[in-house]
């Protein structure tokens, strides 16, 4: 614990170093063209700066193995790193920043959905291509901004691929309780719809706030209800709580978590044998690298997280900001140049093995200005005496 | 019906440790008249201190609380003294500013410093639950609400059996008077604010296990540590304890029988409506502090 | 002297996209100064009536919703089977909604808060803020809450003889934002040494004695919140339109204390204080970014706020102001008044 605590203030502290030498190069008005630049608009302080960090060291990862085989177009990839203060209008001027004072030909970011949603219109402004790694929003890809790419999913995608797994588990009838936000109201609406159509009652929906802790009127409601199963969409600090506290009222119903913020390893060590029996629909296996779709990657990811001397928790999260970055990376090597406009129409024609599927970018919104949308795929694994499994259908 | 004893228990253990945080911010603000901004952090701070002293010093848990206590009075102490004392008559809201400015370093100071990965204490309690019937209710959460029942018949008996009590009481009624009778307003109002704060710091010692730890996670105890203020009447102690059960009871039956997404309104309504019918809160005789 | 420091100033302003080109600086330079506009806007409860409002944002927020929606339109239900349909409106119409709706929020607040005062004030404009912001997370249906309003309209001002403008760009924004910001200062400046001005800070000063000669407490406050928070929902509905997009996170506490930082720094009671504490803390993070961790931005910039507080107590431009005006306009000076704890206590 105190080697990440040093690690972490030795990596921020020597941020100081490149950060001067670019500013010195920018006010020098030299035209830095020796590295080819992605930016990063990402959350490292504020509400959101856990997940926000795991993000930028999963990318720095993707950077580092870049660079150790030649960078890009034989020059050094190097990231802009910036923090939008989990705040949308810092979010959109970050990457105002990026764009125009770093010049970044394409962008990733910016983790929450408001966050990306803010930055969205100075895409269309500056005509700048950006990979949304983590934001679930629907709004994000279907309101006609050909600059986004995502390969996260948005819930009606994990809807569809729950799809599948729904039928063997057997649910009669289901309650939500999902975080008040975009990413769960609309896990609420997506997955309600999915199970409708497959004759599934929905029961209650409860939300809870985004910092709210104590969760325990709700529990006490659904605890009544003749639901069996709970579906549960937040992060992973008020998953730990609503087990603790669903354990603590004996609440005994199915729980299956969604969302893919979940990092189980964090809530087995901080719920302990509350988590147990709980389900998790997750979008990455760290756990069983052989079960991804590319295990050598994976394995290479998480040795290196691991040297790094990272939280292997965070691991969930960070593999978005890894594939982000190479995302980006295998656009600009297509493209031929660092220039937003070759960029862009790359990604469409980009096929490259992520850590949790392919990614390929199919069309999504209105015609004529498409955003790009990948189909990660989606696994259900169960907690079990503190161990985590695949569940077996 | 069970579901009702359910959100009874709920709010009784609730309502403990929100009259903490209700007391020593009503001490604060009733007799120094500070905007305390800094209460959340102390809340926060307290948390911190159970997760350092039982995980990476290996203290036991229950000697743990008691070094919580004394952190808090600690900081909140040099709070005083150094940002407080030297302001001493500025405008309210200039003090105000500067509870901010500090509430605002030092949040990011502990960002800085553990990060932003929530971090949990382990308890010697057990896991299971204590079931009664219909309702259930962790050993764990008995113990919090046993702890700060002590705490403030601790702070009741300070307040209004002891000379520093009386003294206190003093200078929240009138100041110069109390001045011109011999007591030393400043040693006062050092030591007001620091018992505020180690009350703050002894709720977050005692819900940090019970909850889990970030830096954020004081922004919203003094949220509603502000409500149970206005509940409890300016100064006024029982107004605070009452206070707080009575928020934690409209919190647990709002979020049960209206909508849960409303669940951290129901303090502010009850804000509202109280300061439209009773400006001085709930309780009269709320120009004295005890 | 002031008329000609100000008419300075607004030239100053007014010429800086002629040479600044860097369009990370305009828009922060857009961004704080709409947050200016606020900021004046709370100067006026603050600095002139005394009243510690720390819900202010409320009216902004209100302010960017009632312009998104009329912008956008909407379609909701109401008890009694009540269905409204609106049907998209121009942007500039919902400039002016704002104002009417948020001053009408704030005629309510007014009545509201005003029968208590010092610290309970305090309160209940916190609490009010907070519900606000709790009813735009969880009325969906009007508000998207947490799925956002996006894809708001720029503000289109229609130009007589020369047809539509819509002001999309850096430089159209820049001056829309500063001609608000001009009008603004003027309205307040011009209400402030007016017989309502004075009878505002009257009240500040003493209430008992404003009352005996005959100033209505409540009618004043209230008027001045009214004024205060239609400003406010100006300032909202400029950022509506220039950002785009708006969720209830614009109700954040952060953003109420943004504005009361760039008031009471630059000087609560002083006309230019807002203006000067603006530029001051909007402008700060943007100097701060390159040469500091993310974390230790936030130390710095409260630590710069502890800082100034100490150094300059009564804000940095009446400190400035006391030491370089002439011995018989420094007693002119409107000097902040100490809330007396006295006074405090007896109105708790």
């Amino acid at each position: 614990m105190n080697s990440v605590r040093l690690e972490n203030h030795m990596i921020r502290t020597f941020r100081l170093v490149p950060t001067i030498a670019l500013a010195v190069a920018l006010l020098g008005g030299a035209a830095y063209a020796q590295t080819i630049k992605i930016g990063v608009n990402e959350p490292l302080t504020g509400a959101f700066a856990a997940s926000g960090t795991y993000v930028v060291n999963g990318a720095k990862i993707a950077a580092d193995e870049i660079n150790a085989k030649g960078g890009i177009l034989g020059k050094k990839l190097e990231l802009v790193i910036e923090d939008n203060k989990s705040n949308p209008t810092e979010a959109a001027a970050v990457a105002e920043k990026l764009i125009t004072s770093d010049k970044v030909p394409v962008l990733m970011g910016a983790w929450g959905s408001s966050l990306t949603l803010a930055v969205m219109p100075k895409l269309m402004e500056y005509e700048t291509p950006m990979v949304v790694e983590t934001s679930s929003s629907g709004k994000i890809t279907t309101t006609g901004n050909p600059y986004i790419f995502r390969i996260s999913p948005p819930s009606a995608i994990e809807a569809a691929a729950f799809k599948g797994i729904v039928d063997k588990l057997e649910l009669k009838k289901v309650d939500f309780l999902v975080i008040n936000n975009d990413w769960g109201r609309g896990t609420a609406e997506d997955f309600s719809k999915m199970m409708k159509e497959k004759g599934i009652t929905v029961g209650a929906v409860e939300t809870m706030d985004q910092g709210a802790q104590d969760m325990s009127a709700q529990l006490s409601k659904l605890k009544g209800t003749d639901s069996e199963t709970i579906i549960v969409t937040t992060a992973v600090d008020q998953l730990t709580l609503i087990f603790k506290q669903a354990a603590a009222l004996g609440l005994k119903k199915r729980i299956i978590t969604t969302g893919g913020s979940q990092n189980p390893d964090q809530i087995i060590a901080q719920a302990g044998a509350a988590a147990n029996g709980t389900m998790h629909l997750t979008t990455f296996l760290p756990w069983f690298p052989d079960k991804t779709p590319n295990p050598e990657a994976t394995n290479y990811f998480i040795a290196e997280w691991k040297k790094r001397g990272f939280d292997f928790a965070g691991c969930t999260e960070s593999f978005r900001g890894y594939d982000g970055i190479r995302t980006a990376a295998a656009a600009i090597e297509k493209a031929g140049k660092a220039e937003p406009a070759a960029i862009k129409a790359a990604l469409w024609d980009i096929n490259i093995k992520g850590l949790n599927g392919d990614i390929v970018f199919r069309k999504s919104g209105p015609e004529g200005k498409e955003s790009g949308q990948s189909q990660p795929n989606v696994y259900l694994i169960e907690i079990t005496d503190g161990k985590i499994g695949m569940k077996t259908l | 019906m069970s579901e009702f004893l359910q959100h009874l228990i709920n709010m009784l253990v609730l309502g403990g440790t929100y009259a903490l945080l209700g007391i020593g911010l009503t001490l604060i603000f009733g007799i120094m008249n500070v905007v305390n901004f800094t209460h959340g952090v102390l809340y926060t701070f307290g948390a911190y201190i159970m997760f350092i002293v039982v995980h990476q010093l290996g203290v036991n848990f229950f000697l743990a609380l008691p070094l919580a206590v004394v952190a808090g009075w600690l900081l909140g102490a040099a709070i005083e003294l150094t940002l407080l004392r030297p302001l001493r008559g500025s405008d309210i809201d200039t003090t105000m500013l500067v509870m901010i400015g500090a509430w605002i370093a030092m949040q990011s100071g502990a960002l800085w410093i553990w990060g932003g990965v929530a971090k949990s204490v382990t308890t010697p309690f057990p896991e299971a639950p204590l079931v009664l019937g219909p309702v259930s209710v962790s050993w764990l959460r008995l113990f919090v609400l046993a702890a700060a029942a002590m705490l403030i018949v601790v702070t009741y008996l300070l307040i209004n059996k002891t000379k520093l009590g009386c003294a206190m009481r003093a200078t929240f009624q009138d100041r110069d008077t109390a001045s011109l009778m011999g007591v030393n307003v400043d040693l006062i109002y050092t030591s007001t604010f620091a018992i505020g704060s180690s009350l703050a710091a002894a709720a977050g010692a005692l819900l940090g296990p019970v909850y889990v730890i970030f830096p954020q996670m004081g922004d919203l105890a003094a949220v509603k540590a502000f409500a149970i203020v206005i509940l409890g009447g300016l100064g006024n102690i029982t107004g605070a304890v009452i206070g707080g059960f009575i928020l934690a009871l409209a919190e647990e039956l709002g979020a049960g029988y209206v909508s849960s997404g409303y669940r951290d309104a129901m303090g502010f309504l009850i804000i509202i409506a109280v300061l439209i019918f009773k400006p001085t809160g709930l309780f009269a005789r709320s120009e004295r502090v005890g | 002297m002031r008329a000609g420091v100000a008419i300075l100033a607004i030239v100053a302003f007014a010429s800086v996209p002629l040479w600044l080109r860097d369009p990370y600086l305009m828009n922060a330079l857009i961004t704080t100064g709409i947050f200016i506009i606020g900021a004046m806007s709370l100067n006026l409860l603050l600095g002139f009536t005394g009243q510690l409002s720390l819900g202010h944002i409320a009216f902004f927020g209100i302010g960017a919703y009632v312009s998104a929606l009329t912008s956008l339109g909407f379609d909701v239900g109401l008890p009694f089977g009540l269905r409204i349909v609106h049907v998209p409106w121009p942007p500039i119409v919902g400039f002016v909604l704002a104002i009417v709706v948020a001053g009408l929020c704030g005629y309510l607040v007014g009545l509201l808060s005003f029968r208590v005062r010092g610290a309970y004030f305090v309160i209940v404009t916190i609490s009010f803020a907070e519900v606000v912001r709790l009813v735009a997370l969880n009325w969906v249906e009007l508000t998207q809450g947490p799925l956002a309003l996006t894809n708001i309209p720029s503000i289109t001002v229609g130009l007589p003889g020369l047809g539509d403008l819509t002001l999309r760009t850096k430089l159209q924004n820049y001056y829309l934002v500063l001609s608000v910001a001009v009008v603004t200062y003027l309205l307040i400046s011009r209400l402030v040494h007016s017989h309502f001005g004075r009878a505002m800070r009257g009240l500040m000063e003493n209430e008992t004695l404003a009352v005996s000669v005959g100033i209505d407490v409540t009618k004043t406050l209230t008027l001045a919140a009214v004024i205060s928070a239609g400003i406010a929902g100006a300032a909202g509905s400029l950022y509506a339109h220039y950002i785009r997009i708006i969720d209830p996170e614009v109700f954040a506490f952060i953003n109420t204390v943004t504005m009361v930082i760039m008031v009471i720094t630059g000087g609560k009671g002083s006309l230019a204080g807002p203006v000067v504490g603006g530029m001051i803390f909007g402008l700060l993070p943007v100097f701060l970014r390159p040469i500091m961790a993310p974390e230790a931005q936030w130390i710095a910039y409260g630590g710069v706020l502890i800082v100034i507080l100490f150094v300059l107590p009564r804000g940095i431009v009446p400190s400035l102001a006391l030491r370089f005006a002439k011995p018989r306009t420094r007693a002119e000076t409107v000097a902040p008044v100490a809330f007396s704890e006295r006074d405090a206590k007896e109105h708790a």
